[in-house]
C-alpha cells in the first residue's frame, strides 16, 4: 500500500515542500517541548517525570534543559 | 601556506547564525540561519538587497506554504525558546560546504582572513533546494548580481 492511499492529504508532489514540511513540524515540536519543560519544572515536576512524560530518559532532558 | 585567520565579523556571523538556529528551534545550523547571520551585517544587508525581518518572514511564509503543501496547519512561533541548549547546535553539510567555500574564496582573492564576505560568496553559490538558495529565491534575489559585485576588486 502506498503512503498517499494511507494518508492522502499528508501527500505533496513536491518533495522539497514536503521534506520542509517536516523541518517545521520537528522545529515546532521544540518549541513546545521547551515551552513545557520549563513550566513543569516551575511547577516542581522532576527531571524523571519530565523524561518519563516524554519517552526519554531522565538524563537526556536534563542534559538538554538542565541549569 | 598562508595562515587564514577569522575575523570578527566573520565570528559574529557564525554566532548570529547559532542564534537564529535556535531562535527557530532547529538542531543544526542551516545555511538558511547562516544568511540570517549574516543580514544581521548590514552591509550584507545592503548588499542583498533585503533585510534580517523580511527575511524571518519569507522564511515562514515558505514554512506555511510547506505545512499548506501535506495538508497541515499549524502555527509557526517565530519567539525565541525560553530555555537555551547548552551546545552550541553542529552545522548542517550544506553549512560545512559554505564555510569550506569561504575558505576557497578568501584564498582564490589571498587574503589571510576569512571575512564575512567570503561566507557570503559561500551561501551565494548553493543552489536550490538549499534552504539559504530557496530563501534568496523566495525574496527575489539577485545572486548573480550580488556575486559580481562581491568579487569586483573594490576596496
Amino acid at each position: 500500500m502506498t503512503p498517499t492511499k494511507i494518508f492522502p492529504e499528508l501527500v505533496s508532489e513536491d518533495p522539497a515542500a514536503g521534506l520542509r514540511a517536516v523541518g517545521v513540524l520537528h522545529r515546532l515540536a521544540e518549541q513546545v517541548e521547551a515551552i513545557h519543560v520549563e513550566l513543569a519544572r516551575k511547577q516542581g515536576w522532576s527531571w524523571e517525570q519530565i523524561g518519563d512524560a516524554l519517552g526519554v530518559s531522565r538524563q537526556s532532558v536534563h542534559a538538554k534543559y538542565g541549569k | 601556506m598562508v595562515k587564514l585567520l577569522t575575523t570578527d565579523a566573520r565570528k559574529r556571523v557564525l554566532t548570529t547564525a547559532a542564534e537564529e538556529a535556535h531562535r527557530r528551534g532547529d538542531r543544526r545550523i542551516g545555511t538558511d540561519h547562516m544568511l540570517l547571520g549574516l543580514l544581521h551585517e548590514p552591509a550584507a544587508a545592503k548588499l542583498l538587497g533585503v533585510g534580517l525581518d523580511d527575511a524571518r518572514r519569507v522564511s515562514s511564509t515558505l514554512d506555511r506554504a510547506a505545512l499548506a503543501a501535506v495538508g497541515l496547519d499549524a502555527p509557526t512561533l517565530d519567539a525565541p525558546l525560553p530555555v537555551r541548549s547548552r551546545r552550541r547546535p553542529p552545522f548542517t553539510s550544506g553549512s560545512r560546504e559554505v564555510l569550506k567555500r569561504s575558505v576557497d574564496e578568501a584564498r582564490a582573492v589571498k587574503s589571510r582572513h576569512i571575512e564575512a564576505r567570503h561566507l557570503l560568496l559561500g551561501i551565494l553559490s548553493r543552489e536550490r533546494p538549499d534552504p539559504a538558495a530557496e530563501l534568496l529565491a523566495a525574496m527575489d534575489v539577485d545572486v548573480a548580481g550580488a556575486r559580481a559585485r562581491l568579487k569586483r576588486p573594490a576596496n
